[in-house]
């Protein structure tokens, strides 16, 4: 199986790089592919870039939160566009409860802070080797 | 302030070395503090970040604040207001009022400063130089303040502003420009008014050591300062009202180290190198907000130990100004419990420890003496490398310093992961999620989007009388298109009921780039595009 292809991004006017940065270095030593399609995105812009690149997982970092309302819109404009590409959240500013607020709006993972790189790395692999198999056999 | 320690030894204001020899507080080059005695038995200035939802909301945790012995004010923009967009902007909606104060027009800087006195507290603001700076003229024109009495900051950061804060999205030399503009237009008419505070903090968050913090601050400032004395401003019309906003993490005596270096070599660089005269333009001075990045979401009541051990080392290093990171700070702006615990935290210091009672009480420890001595030469040193690099603004402009921080960024999570350095709570000492309760519930308590405010703003827009507002910005256009100074035609265009997000969006019209950055339709025509629709009231 290929490489798994993370699309990493922050939404909104959100603008705090350090956790998002740190997390694609991890991916990257872990060879992945990554990539980071910046800041000032859209839940729209996401999954149009993460269709178009065909990426085997969305990873959007959080550090306002704009991402309550953003999120779900995500997961909602990748289902529109008919795409099955899992999203996961990081951040230290998720809460327990926020954090299953998201995974009943779709969220495949929910990352606080205290989630070491290693846990993330493993639901990585998991997720998008689901999403792999899952493109296979359509 | 009693001068006695609690068993009756008397103390004096300072203690110099046995034989007389050696500096004194308040001598060149201001080393051991800024001056001997300024207002003996005064503290420094006690203030916490503030800032959340409208003006109005805001002037409340001011006058809170106040009330519970704050002494300065330093209010916060929130992101939509930091990255000079409107609350009405679509991708700012989701964000309005939530990490800051939202700041867009004259009447939110008359509510946010409304009963203030601004000749008695010293009001800094942590927004966009000179968008603060215009607000504050309105908000004390207003009040019948006149502007020579106004007290306070606001900061600049041209260089950097870009890579690791709120962009705006302007080209380095706008960017500068109005650095500079603010500056000279504050040294003609705010003469009690720090018009440049070069904020070290917000870029060192990156996770920046505490060399290559103060070397690029220093960077920075001597840019600007060149670039001041190249417009013919003297230097010591605008040098004494120069202060540093520094960080301050957890290397207690790295911590006081830097600040003594700091001092000494900026009273070096202004003598030597631009020749100031007035002692004031020789000794900074300094201000500080702990570090946001030194606290921890796991455990959150740690990060309260974490704030008193930093603001100690701050007053024992001669800090003129101090706000603590709140313990809520991963989550979230300071609440109001964070609020009333940093005050306290400064006032137990203040009060209880006399750890304030004598000037550079660490002055002559052999290790204080010798870290000060180290970052002082470590800190010219790399200054010089990065000048010998090339011209600060193509610098910025290349990428240069975007390198330096994303390189921090990735580095200073890194160490924390592989246990490098040590974090309670996070790789040492943790606790399970489970356990983690106390605090927590405050900590994550959260302050809902202000979407009221996005249509307060939307109408507005509509019920104002457009035709004088688009005037104003264009009088905007063409004085960011020509030499003049800047900051009349903001604070005009302000007063003409324009917003900063449209005061914006003129300025990158006239340096030739796209209105819309985001690729969003804008809620609003401008001037430029609309021009048969200009009687719209």
């Amino acid at each position: 199986m290929s490489r798994e292809f993370v699309a990493l991004a922050i939404m909104g006017i959100d603008q705090h790089e350090n956790g998002v940065v740190a997390v694609a270095r991890a991916l990257r030593e872990a060879q992945m592919k990554v990539a980071y399609f910046g800041k000032f995105q859209t839940p729209a812009s996401v999954a149009d870039k993460a269709i178009a690149e065909d990426a085997d997982l969305v990873g959007i970092s959080c550090h306002s939160w704009e991402y309550m309302t953003l999120v779900p819109q995500l997961v909602e404009e990748l289902r529109r566009r008919g795409s099955t590409i899992p999203v996961i959240v990081g951040g230290s500013v998720i809460s327990a409860a926020d954090g299953q607020k998201m995974r009943d709006a779709g969220v495949a993972a929910v990352f606080s802070a205290s989630t070491d790189s290693e846990r993330v790395i493993d639901c990585v692999r998991v997720l998008c080797a689901a999403k792999k198999r899952q493109t296979i056999g359509r | 302030m009693s001068m006695k320690t609690r068993s009756g030894v008397p103390l004096q204001r300072c203690y110099i070395a046995p034989d007389g020899s050696g500096e004194r507080p308040g001598e060149f080059p201001f080393t051991r503090g800024r001056l001997s005695n300024p207002h003996a038995n005064a503290a420094w200035i006690q203030r916490e970040l503030s800032g959340e939802g409208d003006g109005r909301r805001s002037n409340e945790q001011i006058r809170y604040l106040l009330e519970h012995g704050q002494t300065g004010i330093d209010v916060i923009g929130d992101a939509p207001t930091q990255s000079l967009l409107d609350p009405d902007h679509p991708l700012a909606r989701e964000a309005v009022g939530t990490q800051g104060v939202s700041l867009c027009r004259k009447q939110d800087f008359i509510d946010l400063f409304d009963g203030v006195p601004f000749d008695c507290v010293s009001i800094s603001n942590s927004a966009p130089g000179f968008f603060a700076l215009s607000g504050l003229v309105l908000a004390a024109r207003e009040a019948g303040f006149p502007l020579d009495q106004i007290r306070g900051s606001i900061l600049h950061g041209p260089l950097y502003t870009e890579d690791c804060c709120y962009a705006w999205h302007f080209p380095v030399e706008l960017r500068v420009r109005l650095a500079l503009d603010s500056i000279e237009y504050c040294s003609q008419h705010m003469p009690k008014f720090h018009a440049y505070l070069e904020d070290t903090y917000f870029f060192s968050e990156s996770g920046l050591g505490s060399v290559e913090e103060m070397a690029l601050g220093f960077v920075q400032l001597r840019h600007l300062v060149r670039k001041l004395l190249a417009r013919g401003v003297g230097v010591d019309s605008f040098a004494p009202r120069i202060a540093m906003l520094v960080n301050c993490g957890m290397d207690f005596f790295e911590e006081i180290a830097k600040m003594r270096a700091t001092r000494r070599l900026y009273a070096k660089m202004m003598r030597d190198e631009f020749g100031a005269k007035n002692p004031r333009s020789l000794s900074v001075a300094i201000t500080s907000h702990t570090s946001g990045l030194s606290l921890t979401a796991q455990q959150p009541v740690n990060n309260i130990v974490r704030g008193a051990i930093q603001a100690l080392s701050l007053v024992l290093g001669g800090v003129q100004a101090l706000e603590i990171s709140a313990f809520d700070e991963a989550y979230r702006t300071p609440s109001k419990d964070a609020h009333i615990i940093g005050l306290r935290t400064q006032q137990i210091i203040d009060l209880e420890t006399g750890a304030a009672k004598v000037l550079d009480p660490l002055g002559g420890s052999y290790l204080v003496e010798s870290l000060t001595d180290q970052l002082e030469s470590r800190i010219r040193a790399r200054i010089d490398e990065i000048e010998t690099a090339g011209n600060p603004e193509e610098l910025s402009a290349s990428g240069f310093f975007h390198n330096i921080f994303q390189k921090a960024m990735e580095d200073s999570q890194h160490a924390v992961e592989k246990g490098d350095v040590s974090l309670v709570g996070v790789n040492v000492h943790t606790m399970a999620d489970k356990d983690d309760t106390l605090l927590r519930e405050i900590a994550t308590s959260k302050i809902e989007t202000w979407h009221s405010l996005t249509t307060e703003i939307e109408r507005f827009k509509r019920n104002r009388n457009n035709s004088l507002a688009y005037e104003a910005l264009g009088d905007v256009a063409a004085t960011v298109a020509g030499s003049r100074n800047v900051i009349a035609s903001v604070i005009a265009a302000l007063d003409a009921s324009a917003t900063i997000g449209e005061i914006a969006t003129i300025m990158r019209s006239a340096v030739g780039m796209p209105a819309d950055i985001f690729d969003h339709p804008l809620p609003l025509p401008l001037p430029l595009q609309d021009a048969g629709n200009r009687d719209v009231a």
